[in-house]
């Protein structure tokens, strides 16, 4: 159940994840990250390869199941009703994901009819969405001809098409040109405006600085530190993200880590 | 900021279902692959097909008819003349039959003829001694491997039951007796089924196996391309993420890979039924008696129910073995083996003395090949009928069950590399 009076749109505690890998055996991805974004907060989780990044937003957006720990979307659990997290959720990441064979209209409709829009609304949705991302121009063409910027417009109308609460981006700008690049920033910038909550994952230093209210550095799957980028400067006495960053990593190698 | 209303459409897993399957469905018709086996193969290719095949036998049965063959005669001179006679008969559309008048004392030794009819002196020897002798019969010696020396056999077999004929009138007149008396027993052999069993017993040869592959082939690459190609396309996630029941997700691929598996076996009979009295006609090279091949309408309308529950069985099989591929290449290479799986026990059901009973109701694939060819020709009854549509039953929910349990898993649905089978035993292991 949603309480009310709570305002976390994202709640994790001790999520955790174990995988068993053919060549490396058991493998732990993720090691008790605890996590709290707010409503209209854009939350960074900033870390190299492997990190955990990716495998942390899965277990929140229901892709994976996590081995411990607990999660919870807009007040509704993700091992509970995965099913009412993902009504809740706007998903995206860098490889857009997209049906090659679909149009953008297409994709759009079949997104807005699983998420209960029908008949005038689902229309009306759908073009709000291309006058929103600009799609008239290639969005009855078929994905798998679109160029990556134009594939990328498109998987950002299918994620809030429904009007998601929480947005959940995995390294939302990966293989895009600057342009397309750009316009994803913008796009995250306005939905904070809209009092989205906006979890992103990214190992790009300065996207994390311009854009988040709170930034959480992820390493070896454990959340060494999560703040504001002045508490984070408080935390390490470091100026910069990347001396920061440096100075957390540096302290979770030597067994000084603290989350 | 609104929620989405929490009445949405995923709630109930069927219509969820229904609602992938629609999407699939439309995705797979707009596959070039999915395109060729289920539509263009059924309607264009495999009736041209068939055509080519009939004509080519056609031509090669006439140029066999017209061929003239070298007969080696082995007897004294006198009936050696007599036999060149009755066997150097023209016959309208027929080849001749030159008759080569051979030393009397070549011998009867098999080694020694093979050299005659290799060395083309002749493609087949007739021993014809004077009179009827037991120690010293007429034989007619020939090279079955030679297509020459059989025709030559036919030929020579059919000419002499006519010379055979005149010898007994004959002799039956030398003694005053009635040539009836040599015949004491004339028998004459009367079909007693009407035209269109011959071709229904024609088409339950054919199509029985064509229902198996065509099911089969209909399914192969939808199921790859659902799952295998999903993950190839890096489309996994998404589906993931849509906001239905996971059951509901993997039932809809399914149904979609099962859609897809019907039609093309649908369309495939029907192309196959139309054409085949037709070409088949041809090839019988038959007249008035010739066995009228019809659609079977109603055998297709009584199997319909039997052969839905095997695409099922089919489609969840393919789609839980694909799945476990990393790629495309990887999903067809894994389905290849399991495709044979399924067409050779079809094709072993042509074997003589195979019936649906309460057994063979039993074996999956062998069962519904049966059952479909029982009521092509009207042999099937109720009981082994019904055992066998349990069965398909039970099969398809098996594998429905072993299909969604696969893809219900992170490490199948999730994976850029192909399942090994220790993994698959962990991941089907009771919880």
């Amino acid at each position: 159940m949603t309480d009310p009076t709570n305002t976390s749109a994202i709640r994790a505690e001790g999520l955790a994840k174990t995988f068993h890998d053919p060549q490396r055996g058991v493998v732990e991805a993720v090691k008790g990250v605890d996590l709290d974004c707010r409503k209209g907060e854009i939350f960074g989780l900033l870390g190299p390869n492997g990190a955990g990044k990716t495998t942390t937003l899965r277990m929140l957006s229901t892709i994976l199941a996590p081995t411990a720990g607990r999660a919870l979307i807009d007040g509704v659990d993700v091992a509970e009703d995965p099913l009412e997290v993902r009504r809740r959720l706007g998903f995206l990441s860098g490889s857009t994901g997209l049906y090659p064979r679909l149009t953008g209209r297409e994709t759009l409709r079949y997104f807005g009819r699983l998420h209960g829009l029908e008949g005038e609304r689902l229309e009306a949705a759908i073009a709000r969405a291309f006058d929103a991302f600009d799609l008239h121009a290639f969005g009855d063409g078929r994905c798998e001809a679109l160029s990556t910027g134009q594939k990328q417009r498109v998987s950002i109308a299918r994620a809030v098409l429904h009007d998601p609460p929480v947005l959940i981006l995995d390294e939302p700008t990966t293989g895009l040109d600057i342009m397309a690049s750009s316009d994803m920033i913008q796009f995250i910038e306005s939905r904070r405006e809209a009092g989205t909550c906006v979890l992103f994952s990214t190992h790009i230093l300065s996207e994390a600085e311009r854009l988040c209210d709170r930034i959480g550095i992820v390493y070896d799957g454990r959340m060494l530190a999560a703040g504001s980028l002045d508490e984070l400067r408080a935390m390490t006495g470091k100026e910069w993200l990347e001396e920061i960053f440096r100075e957390l990593v540096q302290r979770a190698d030597a067994g000084e880590g603290a989350a | 900021m609104s929620s989405p209303p929490r009445d949405a459409p995923g709630a109930g897993v069927l219509r969820a279902a229904f609602a992938v399957a629609r999407k699939e469905l439309g995705e797979s018709f707009r596959d070039r692959q999915t395109l060729l086996y289920t539509f263009v193969l059924p309607l264009c290719m495999y009736p041209a097909m068939f055509w080519i095949m009939v004509q080519g036998v056609l031509v090669v049965q006439g140029q066999k008819q017209a061929r003239d063959v070298t007969v080696g005669v082995v007897a004294t001179a006198e009936t050696a003349e007599a036999a060149r006679g009755q066997l150097a008969l023209d016959e309208e559309g027929r080849g001749r039959i030159e008759v080569v008048a051979l030393d009397p004392e070549t011998p009867r030794d098999a080694d020694a003829i093979a050299e005659l009819i290799e060395g083309e002196e002749a493609d087949a020897l007739l021993f014809l001694p004077d009179g009827r002798s037991e120690d010293d019969p007429a034989a007619l010696f020939f090279d079955s491997t030679s297509s020459q020396s059989e025709t030559a056999r036919g030929r020579v077999v059919s000419a002499l039951e006519g010379w055979t004929e005149e010898l007994r009138a004959e002799a039956a007149e030398a003694r005053e007796l009635d040539p009836e008396v040599l015949e004491p027993i004339l028998i004459q052999t009367r079909k007693i089924n009407p035209s269109k069993d011959d071709g229904a017993l024609v088409l339950s040869l054919l199509l029985p196996i064509l229902l198996v592959v065509m099911c089969v082939l209909g399914a192969f690459f939808p199921a790859v391309d659902l799952t295998a190609g999903e993950k190839e396309r890096q489309t996994a996630e998404t589906t993931l993420l849509l906001p239905i029941p996971r059951l509901g997700l993997h039932l809809g691929k399914i149904f979609a890979v099962c859609a897809t598996s019907m039609i093309a076996a649908t369309l495939n009979l029907l192309a196959l039924g139309l054409s085949a009295g037709h070409l088949l006609g041809q090839l019988a090279g038959l007249g008035d008696g010739a066995p009228k091949v019809e659609l079977p309408l109603g055998a297709l309308i009584s199997i319909a129910p039997l052969a839905a529950l095997f695409a099922f069985f089919v489609s969840a099989v393919l789609t839980g073995v694909a799945s476990l591929a990393a790629s495309f290449k990887e999903g067809q290479a894994l389905l290849g083996p399991v495709q044979m799986l399924f067409m050779l026990p079809a094709m072993a059901t042509n074997l003589p003395g195979m019936e649906l009973t309460a057994t063979t109701a039993w074996i999956p694939v062998v069962n519904v090949s049966l059952a479909f060819r029982g009521l092509l020709v009207g042999s099937a009854s109720a009981g082994p009928l019904l055992l066998c549509a349990f069965s398909l039953t039970v099969a398809a929910l098996f594998a429905i069950w072993f299909s969604v349990r696969l893809l219900s898993s992170e490490e199948v649905s999730l994976s850029s590399e192909t399942i090994s089978m220790t993994r698959i035993l962990r991941i089907l292991r009771p919880r």
